[in-house]
């Protein structure tokens, strides 16, 4: 079977310097769920954004190609990325304090993506509010309005609604107390079992990539050292995989 | 894997940033230093020199711009007007500074209620139209260059006192000004020290930007006839006198006109290129 | 609302007070007083005796601030005094030309807004020939002096093509030319503006999500840009509608449009006091109105204002 997403040597960064993603390769299979994991700066919104085609300039891709559900992203045109994008691939970002428009309701953005997806704009909004255990409510209240878990679970609730081939969360639970976060994985985890997309979940902490993933990416540098399973990073050759594993080991055992 | 050609987005990148732009804009204005410093080098016709038995004469080799309504020589008055007009310009700027620049720091640095009445005074004075404020200033005073210097200077210090204030409310908002305060340093320590290098670039492009405007404004209250008066050579009172003979003589309209907005567009690309230069954001490409 | 509308009013006053005292000042503070003015107008050489007794009948003995009380007293009952030049009453003379001049700065300002979408919006094409084209044209159209650029529009459209003529009577269609005049400029500046904060807004965070859902460029400049940046557009605009009523002064005079321009002109060569204190006054009311318009837009543009001002 073809993955869903291969990428090949990719390299991203700003002309004539040393790459930010230095030849980066793996694939995701449909409805698989996997971990990209690593240490703060590696480069994984970087990775993240290359896949959606956010990179800002001067930043760009250096070298390699991007396939994503049959369609090549490598150099696409902007129409190109344009239909790419909300369907086959979607990304939940780093930082859900301004990720919504301030100036319009969140029941608005989120009706906005069931346009998007042609889908029935009730239905789709309340279903997927109800997913994330968010009030209905909510639909009516503007983004400063909402805490900083809640605006996570409407991003989640928006990746309901578009429904896209590939989910790319980074980092949805940092910041986020235990509670909230484990309300968070569970309601990205209904997600994935409700539209049957892979998902590329980011995050510096094991402890949540195992609630989501089994397989899991570790990069150190700009570099892909390791593409393993969580449990056995701590035997992988990379010192980078190991440490991530040692102290994940490390923090569930108080001492 | 697949090599891409590096050249051309990193030529585009070198281009960006209207660095090119400000590379002209600032070739331009030294063309107009050049230009405004040619009669101490190069001989060249008094600008009030008549010559009746040659008047309205389009281009010609004694005359290369041709002569005006009473056969002066426009090449000569076009550049025996560069001091007239850019200094005026430069002169208003200077003053609307020396105004600006304390209202626009001390309103920012002593905050509370000295920052709340002098930004309600600058508000009363912006709350009328600039033009018409210094129509009106200058109508009291009666026309003159003198007179539309400080009627525009008196109509435009507010605004840019409020921008002085802006910022340097944001540049005493970063860290390390609030910690140098915290170590102990003086007021005006602080000041010079931290915040005025903040201020002084994004200041360099309003000074730029606004000197345009002034020279706009000035050069407009000169043609309207109640700013530079004759024979004082200045562009835009050239234009008024050239006027009735807008259909004989173009070329009179023609010279002073490419004039000011040569000089305008010089300040305005230099105000846009550095503003382009100190612009890191960089907006995501739908 | 109009919670927020008492407000602004409420600290309109003070502003409002503060704008009278400048339009006074400038009249009581002016080299040669009014009396003199008005001597020198019926060409008489005044005697000592009879200035002191002119200066005593006019009040102008009194104090600056009973001066004042006195003026904005008339003032407020809309009586500016009498134009030296004509002996009409300014306020006569004024609202005769006002709606002339009104009508061209509102043309001016509609056409100014409709460039400046254009600019901005193109100096953010994606294509970078055009992205630079358009910014080159926008800075080189604020650099044109409107008033060179009305002779060059006369020289082309009236004496070469034979449009539009130079005596005017206030009729629609000699509206054109002079609110080209000034909408060209006055939009490619506001352009800039529409530029700049277009450019920031696409910097943010909320923008790189409606790209992430896959929303078309026109999509997210209606319904996720806009409504952030009409609140500060339309301050732009206010700001426009007054850099206009100076600017139309400049564009009138050239093509004889019927307005205040004209008269002001007159008034400064003249130095007839109440007629340039009378403009002063009125278009300082005018633009002031404008301004709180415009705040009251960015009000309504902002749910996190909006929502303060309606809670306490
Ligand atoms: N626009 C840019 N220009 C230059 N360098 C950049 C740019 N954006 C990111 N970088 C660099 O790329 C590297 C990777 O950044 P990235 O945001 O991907 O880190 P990250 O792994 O997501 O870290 P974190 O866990 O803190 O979110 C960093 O070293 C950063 O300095
Ligand atoms: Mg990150």
């Amino acid at each position: 079977m073809v993955a869903l997403l291969q990428v090949q040597n990719l390299s991203v960064g700003l002309p004539f310097s040393a790459p930010l993603l230095d030849a980066i390769s793996f694939d995701i299979a449909e409805s698989e769920r996997v971990g990209l994991v690593g240490a703060s700066g590696c480069g994984k919104s970087l990775t993240a954004g290359t896949l959606c085609g956010l990179l800002r300039t001067p930043l760009r891709v250096l070298a390699g190609s991007i396939r994503l559900d049959g369609t090549s992203l490598t150099d696409a045109s902007p129409a190109t990325w344009r239909a790419a994008r909300g369907r086959s691939v979607f990304q939940i970002f780093q930082s859900p304090g301004t990720a919504l428009t301030p100036v319009r309701r969140v029941g608005t953005q989120l009706a906005e993506a069931a346009q998007i997806a042609g889908r029935d704009t009730k239905a789709a909004v309340s279903q997927a509010l109800d997913a994330v255990a968010l009030q209905p409510d909510v639909t009516g209240l503007f983004p400063y309005q909402l805490s900083g878990g809640m605006k996570q679970r409407v991003l989640i609730a928006m990746a309901l609604i578009l429904r896209p081939r590939l989910l790319i969360a980074d980092e949805p639970t940092t910041g986020l107390d235990v509670l909230t976060e484990h309300d968070i994985l569970t309601a990205l985890n209904t997600a994935a079992d409700e539209t049957g997309a892979s998902v590329l979940f980011i995050s510096h902490d094991l402890r949540a990539v195992r609630r989501i993933a089994t397989r899991t990416l570790v990069m150190h540098a700009g570099r892909l050292v390791e593409d393993a399973d969580i449990a056995d990073l701590a035997i992988s050759k990379a010192p980078a995989a190991r440490a991530l594993a040692t102290a994940a080991t490390a923090l569930q055992n108080p001492c | 894997m697949i090599e891409r050609h590096l050249s051309l987005p990193a030529l585009r990148f070198g281009l960006r940033g209207g660095r090119f732009g400000l590379m002209m804009g600032v070739a331009l204005l030294l063309g107009f230093v050049v230009l405004g410093l040619s009669p101490l080098f190069v001989d060249i016709a008094p600008p009030a020199q008549m010559d009746l038995l040659a008047r309205l004469a389009g281009p010609s080799d004694t005359h290369p711009l041709g002569t005006d309504h009473l056969g002066r020589d426009v090449l000569s008055r076009l550049i025996h007007a560069v001091p007239v007009s850019l200094g005026a310009a430069f002169a208003t700027m200077l003053a609307i500074l020396a105004i600006a620049l304390p209202w626009g720091v001390i309103a920012a640095v002593a905050g509370g209620r000295v920052d709340m009445v002098m930004m309600r005074l600058a508000d009363i004075i912006m709350a009328f139209p600039t033009l018409v404020l210094a129509l009106a200033i200058i109508g009291f005073m009666g026309a003159s260059l003198q007179a539309s210097i400080i009627g525009i200077a008196a109509a435009w210090w507010p605004s840019n006192a409020r921008m002085v204030r802006a910022l340097v409310l944001s540049a005493s908002q970063r860290d390390f000004v609030r910690a140098a305060y915290l170590s102990g340093a003086s007021r005006l320590r602080v000041i010079v020290r931290h915040i005025l290098p903040q201020v002084l670039p994004p200041l360099a492009v309003i000074i730029s930007l606004e000197t345009a405007s002034v020279l706009l404004a000035l050069s407009a209250l000169s043609f309207l006839g109640i700013g530079a008066q004759p024979p004082t050579p200045e562009w835009g009172a050239m234009l008024n006198q050239a006027r009735p003979f807008f259909s004989q003589a173009p070329h009179m309209l023609l010279v002073p006109g490419l004039a000011v907005t040569a000089a305008v567009l010089a300040l305005n690309l230099i105000g846009e290129g550095l503003r382009d230069l100190l612009d890191t954001r960089e907006p995501y490409e739908w | 609302m109009l919670r927020f509308i008492l407000i602004r009013l409420a600290v309109a006053v003070p502003t409002l007070l503060g704008m009278s005292v400048v339009a006074f000042a400038i009249v009581a503070i002016a080299p040669g007083d009014p009396v003199m003015m008005e001597l020198r107008a019926l060409g008489v050489v005044p005697k000592p005796e009879d200035i002191a007794a002119l200066r005593a009948e006019y009040g102008l003995d009194q104090p600056f601030l009973l001066r004042y009380l006195d003026w904005l007293g008339r003032a407020v009952q809309l009586d500016l005094g009498t134009s030296i030049a004509t002996g009409r009453s300014v306020v006569t003379e004024i609202a005769m030309r006002l709606p002339a001049t009104l009508s061209l700065a509102v043309s001016a300002l509609i056409g100014a807004v409709l460039v400046s979408v254009v600019f901005g919006v193109c100096a953010l094409s994606r294509n970078r020939g055009v992205a630079a084209c358009m910014r080159g044209l926008t800075i080189l159209l604020v650099s044109i002096p409107s008033f060179w650029l009305a002779l060059l529009f006369i020289y082309l459209f009236v004496l070469t093509i034979g449009w539009g003529r130079l005596v005017s009577d206030g009729t629609w269609s000699d509206l054109i030319l002079p609110a080209l005049t000034l909408g060209l400029g006055a939009g490619a500046s506001l352009g800039r503006v529409v530029y700049e904060r277009i450019r920031a807004e696409l910097s943010e965070d909320h923008i790189r999500l409606a790209i992430a859902k896959g929303l078309a460029p026109r999509r997210i400049l209606i319904s996720h840009i806009a409504p952030r940046i009409v609140g500060p557009l339309a301050t732009a605009w206010a700001n426009t509608f007054g850099a206009l009523l100076g600017g139309v002064v400049i564009v009138e005079s050239i093509f004889g449009w019927p307005g205040l321009g004209q008269l002001i002109l007159q008034a400064i060569a003249q130095r007839d006091f109440p007629v340039i204190q009378a403009y002063l006054v009125f278009m300082g009311l005018i633009f002031f109105t404008m301004s709180i318009l415009a705040d009251i837009v960015v009000f309504f543009t902002d749910p996190q204002l909006r929502r303060t001002l309606s809670d306490d």
